[in-house]
């Protein structure tokens, strides 16, 4: 194991499956990721994006057509799952329900042949870590959705990982338990100083643990990065849609300066010819602000109070449906009432993609 | 009414036929036969209503020469039926669990086309099912016919007639009842715990021994129960394919009641038989106490 290895490399990976119908459908398309350090990254992107083949690669459950998987400078593409220095954290939990939590923690221990002294205190030691001292001796059944979760993750550390993999961990948990279990991950994650690979559907999820976020699609990667990045600066349209609610305007670029369809423009350098404006829906306001802005008048179509702000569809005669997010100051417009938002021409993100 | 009632009412309903049919046809015969049990044998078939217990010291040892005596080959029919049928279990095990694991994985429409064949053999009489197996084990059967012709062996091997014919037809025979419950637990299996166990470092030996065996655990316990118990008290199985040289206890039962005509020492025997199978049942339910399910 050499130092500066990285604990994952996926180096040009592909998979394809048969479908029962005889088709096939291609799950990996020569993806290549890099993990450094003790990072967080998740793998995020809709159902059926690839992100679980690509994680189900990594923990040896499924085999590559293609490509290789190096997890500190070893090349394990084609060792079986029980050899992997990676544990897994299941969607289901996978708990075996004919043991106690103390067995099912310990499992790993356990096959591996330490004696009962040293696996009672390391199942204690991994309990206590994930906030369940003291139930070694309770039965799966006897636990609720949350500590299963918990007992799924102990396990799977206990097994002492060099790279953790969790497959949707959250997903059945409701919504304060879940917020209360990622900020506990993180800091599980940070205290081990291990790498963890999340696989999750939800992006306020991947925003929130994140060290970076690969969002995948159609078994690509379509961009790796810090969670600001990619909301701010999303390198596709795949990307702006997919994370948060965003505006796309079509642009044209010429000589350092964009055009919008009605005449508005901007000095925009990074393009030459048709591209999309994007806007998040909290970059719009209702006053211009000091600087120049761009002007989108219209009418209000929807409004939606969701407790932190307004949520607002503006009708525009050359935009179409613009989405706006407005902070409650006792003068939100009404629906039909006709209105101007602006937006500040910093920070203005331009990806050289066509809305089709 | 009260709601209390009702409910009292719905499952007096409900239950009040079936239990009304096991209390007539299955327990009062059961009454009947342990009185008889402990009853003198009549001179001319028929029961005597004294008490006797030389029914039971005829088969266990306490002889008296006057009217029975000890015979110690009623035990060692006893013990062959027992370990007859603790063979057929195994056999039955080894047999149903591979198969029952290799259709819990097949797809749904062919599981069903499986499940449907194991349990086929049921839709034709026994006997035709048995006597076929006489064809196939005789000495010029297909068995010893396909044997000597590989050149396996020279002389027809003795099959027929042997703890070996009775042991292969009544795992034949018994096969659907190791089959389903069998299949029950292994269906049931999370294919998620079996990755997790993998992912944790076990191989797959070990996987089979710590998750896919306790977890199917209540199947095998739940199917050898309900193969030994008809196994130990079948009379076709060894009459057709055991002869007179492997008889077990339920052919001497047959005997007792049919030939002999003496019911009490029949009984008797059945009462040993049925003793056998509570101790059994006890033994499952310690087996599997705390899983929430006995069968």
């Amino acid at each position: 194991m050499s130092a500066s290895a990285a604990p994952l490399e996926i180096v040009a990976a592909s998979k394809s499956f048969r479908t029962p119908e005889g088709g096939t459908v291609t799950a990996l398309d020569n993806v290549s990721v890099r993990l450094g350090g003790s990072e967080f990254v998740t793998l995020l992107g809709p159902s059926g994006c690839g992100k679980t083949t690509l994680l189900r690669t990594i923990s040896g459950f499924e085999s590559l057509d293609s490509g290789d998987i190096v997890i500190y400078g070893r090349n394990v593409t084609d060792w079986p799952a029980h050899k992997r220095p990676v544990n897994t954290v299941f969607q289901t939990y996978a708990l075996f329900a004919h043991m106690s939590v103390g067995r099912n923690v310990g499992y790993a221990l356990e096959i591996a042949g330490q004696n009962q002294r040293t696996i009672r205190s390391q199942v204690g030691e991994m309990l206590e870590l994930v906030g369940l001292t003291g139930l070694e001796n309770r039965s799966i059944s006897q636990l609720s959705g949350g500590q299963r979760q918990r007992v799924a993750l102990a396990r799977a550390l206990a097994a002492k990982p060099q790279l953790l993999l969790l497959d949707e961990p959250l997903s059945a948990l409701d919504k304060n338990l879940r917020q209360k279990m990622q900020h506990e991950l993180k800091t599980i994650q940070q205290e081990l100083g291990i790498g963890f690979v999340f696989v999750t559907h939800d992006q306020d999820e991947a925003l929130t643990m994140s060290d970076r976020v690969a969002v995948l699609a159609h078994g690509q990667i379509q961009q790796i990065g810090a969670p600001e990045d990619l909301y701010k600066r999303p390198a596709n349209l795949f990307t702006a849609d997919f994370l948060g609610e965003s505006n796309l305007i079509p642009v044209e670029a010429a000589g350092g300066t964009a055009h919008l369809g009605d005449g508005q423009h901007f000095p925009y350098s990074g393009l030459e010819g048709r591209g999309t404006l994007m806007l998040r829906p909290e970059e719009l306001s209702r006053a211009a602000g000091d600087g120049p802005a761009l002007a989108f008048p219209g009418r209000v179509s929807a409004r939606y109070y969701t407790g932190k702000d307004y949520q607002l569809e503006l009708a525009s005669e050359t935009f179409g449906a613009l989405q706006a997010s407005l902070r409650d100051d006792g003068a939100v417009p009404a629906i039909g009432e006709a209105v101007t938002l602006y937006s500040s021409l910093q920070n203005l993100h331009v990806i050289d993609e066509v809305v089709a | 009414m009260k709601p209390m009632r009702r409910r009292t009412l719905s499952l007096l309903g409900l239950l009040g036929l079936p239990t009304a049919f096991l209390l007539f046809f299955f327990f009062c015969p059961l009454i009947i036969m342990a009185v008889y049990s402990f009853l003198t044998p009549g001179l001319y078939g028929g029961v005597e209503w004294t008490f006797f217990d030389l029914n039971y010291g005829r088969i266990l040892g306490w002889a008296d020469t006057k009217y029975e005596r000890f015979d110690p080959v009623y035990l060692e029919i006893f013990l062959r039926s027992l370990r007859l049928a603790a063979l057929t279990v195994l056999t039955s095990l080894i047999v149903s669990y591979p198969t029952a694991f290799w259709i819990s994985r097949m797809t749904p429409a062919r599981r069903t086309f499986a499940i449907f064949l194991v349990t086929l053999p049921f839709f034709v009489s026994l006997i035709v099912r048995l006597f076929a197996w006489v064809l196939i084990l005789r000495p010029t059967g297909f068995l010893n016919q396909g044997l000597m012709g590989i050149g396996a062996t020279s002389e027809p091997i003795e099959f027929l007639y042997t703890d070996f014919a009775v042991i292969v037809g009544m795992t034949y025979v018994f096969i659907p009842f190791m089959f389903l419950p069998l299949y029950a637990s292994i269906e049931k299996l999370d294919v998620d715990q079996l990755e997790a166990s993998s992912d944790l470092g076990a191989t797959r030996f070990q996987t089979f021994r710590k998750v896919i065996l306790p977890a199917t655990l209540p199947g095998i316990v739940g199917g050898s129960v309900l193969t030994f118990i008809p196994a130990l008290g079948n009379f076709i199985v060894p009459s057709v394919l055991g002869g007179a040289k492997v008889v077990m206890i339920g052919n001497l039962i047959e005997q007792q009641f049919l030939s002999a005509r003496n019911w009490p020492f029949g009984s008797a025997l059945a009462m040993m038989v049925m003793a056998a199978v509570l101790l059994l049942l006890l033994l499952q339910l310690r087996l599997v106490k705390g899983r929430g399910e006995a069968l």
